[in-house]
């Protein structure tokens, strides 16, 4: 009877475990998926809205979830009012803190917390040139993330559970 | 004038520099920055340098010589890390910043396949203009400009530097809020060069009045007509009426039954008459005052005031 409790806790602590492996890498996707409509939003509020870039967070804020959302609201507070801070310099400690939770590879965090030191262009296509390139690189992750995700998936999951058994037979 | 608010023109890590300076923010009218050359300020009319210590001194030989980089960091800093936001602005040679200070910009112009501005590269000169609005200027003449509670269509004539866009600034508050002469009114004001609002990121950074809308960086020409139409002001004004195009807008604009609130460079009377466009406005009497304007001593002085026939009718 306890080898049989036993067993079936094994196998679903190691079954749990792949779940959870194969959730980050879908959380991962999302937040590529995220990042990718955000950078988009942001290029056309450079190139039709013309607007700067605090006022484009702020806005950016209002659309988006939870995470970025503060992350974009905290930076539009400290960039907008009279003698606002250093925008590149806040645009990476708040991005900084907003991924670094985040299930994101560490060249994805690069690309979006140094985004900001490229904001030099004296005219809006090429601003929104520079934005686009950012937003073309999560589109690349987001598009082979998600081919790669339901295969992987699968894969862990089997893993995982052959993994349990394995484990369950040697224990036990 | 707040001496944060000229800190606030610096990039947060250059403002510790500039304590000296804006403790002179009240008297102070311009921070001329030039790449490699001694950085200079005006103050009250005379000539100042400024150190690499924030300190003021006389001689240009003492004073800190800015960096091209330096430049750019605070030309980054006044246009909120967002240059591409201030095109049209940049090509124009100026910016107006929060407070409705104008920077004036030079550097390598980049012009189009048909020869005409199209940006602007290597910024390397840099004059921060400390915009000063003067509540009040206006008060001496404000009786003279209204009659029966009604504001009348004035010329404001004074050479460069006369104080016309001061006194126009002032006029507009007080017709739109209104004054113990007259009830307040709809104004619009088409402010071409950003000069007369100070607006920045569309917001008037001087007080213009309750019932003020501003066309901001808008040809004059196109501006009046448009605001007519979408606004329907009792009194339109512009600064600087300066060519035929123009003169003829205000002719439209006073025929849409406007009242006029207008300026124009010149010395005298005879001087306005000689121009022109303007003989063909003044020979239909458009205008029922004109106001004659100078500066002493760095105050706004009204010379003269003149009826719609030209004729003096107050003297100060």
């Amino acid at each position: 009877m306890y080898k049989a409790i036993g067993f079936l806790c094994i196998l679903a602590g190691c079954a749990g475990w792949g779940h959870n492996l194969a959730g980050k890498e879908k959380e991962r996707v999302g937040h590529l998926k995220a990042l990718s409509q955000m950078l988009s939003q942001m290029r056309s509020e450079i190139s039709y809205g013309k607007h700067t870039m605090p006022e484009i967070c702020l806005l950016l804020a209002e659309l988006n979830d939870k995470c970025y959302s503060s992350c974009f609201g905290r930076i539009y507070e400290r960039t907008a009012g009279e003698g606002g801070t250093d925008f590149p310099k806040v645009w990476e400690e708040e991005f900084g803190k907003c991924l670094e939770p985040l299930p994101l590879r560490e060249d994805e965090r690069r690309t979006m917390t140094e985004l900001a030191k490229s904001l030099r262009f004296r005219e809006e296509n090429g601003q929104a040139g520079r934005v686009g390139q950012a937003e073309t690189f999560f589109e690349d992750r987001y598009r082979q993330a998600g081919e790669m995700i339901e295969n992987r998936s699968k894969m862990i999951h089997s893993v995982s559970i052959l993994t349990g058994l394995l484990l369950a037979i040697l224990l036990l | 004038m707040r001496a944060e608010e000229i800190l606030n023109l610096f990039p947060e890590e250059s403002r510790e520099r500039w304590r000296e300076v804006a403790k002179q923010a009240k008297r102070l009218q311009e921070i001329r920055l030039r790449a490699g050359m001694p950085l200079s300020i005006l103050v009250e009319n005379r000539e100042y340098f400024v150190d690499r210590q924030g300190r003021i001194v006389d001689m240009p030989g003492e004073a800190a010589r800015p960096l091209p980089e330096e430049l750019e960091s605070l030309l980054g800093h006044l246009c909120k890390y967002s240059i591409y936001a201030f095109a049209d602005e940049i090509r124009q040679g100026f910016l107006t910043v929060q407070g409705g200070h104008r920077v004036g910009l030079a550097g390598q112009v980049i012009l189009d396949g048909e020869g005409r501005i199209k940006n602007m590269k290597y910024i390397r000169y840099l004059n921060i203009r400390i915009a000063h609005q003067i509540r009040g200027a206006a008060d001496a003449l404000m009786p003279c400009l209204f009659a029966e509670g009604r504001v009348m269509s004035t010329l404001l004539i004074s050479p460069p530097g006369g104080g016309k866009t001061t006194m126009l600034r002032d006029i507009i508050r007080q017709v739109s809020d209104g004054t113990v002469y007259g009830r307040g009114v709809n104004v619009s004001v088409v402010d071409e060069r950003s000069e007369i609002a100070g607006s920045y990121l569309g917001v008037s950074q001087n007080d213009v009045g309750i019932r003020t809308d501003v066309l901001d960086g808008c040809p004059k020409v196109e501006g009046m007509m448009r605001l007519i139409r979408s606004m329907a002001p009792r009194v339109l004004a512009v600064d600087e009426v300066g060519s035929l195009a123009d003169a003829q807008a205000l002719q439209m604009a006073g025929g849409c039954g406007c009242k006029l609130l207008a300026t124009i460079h010149g010395g005298s009377m005879e001087e306005v008459r000689g121009k022109d466009y303007m003989r063909y406005v003044m020979e239909q009497r458009l205008f029922e005052r004109y106001v004659m304007l100078d500066r002493r001593q760095g105050a706004c002085r009204i010379v003269e005031i003149y009826d719609r026939e030209g004729k003096p009718c107050t003297r100060q």
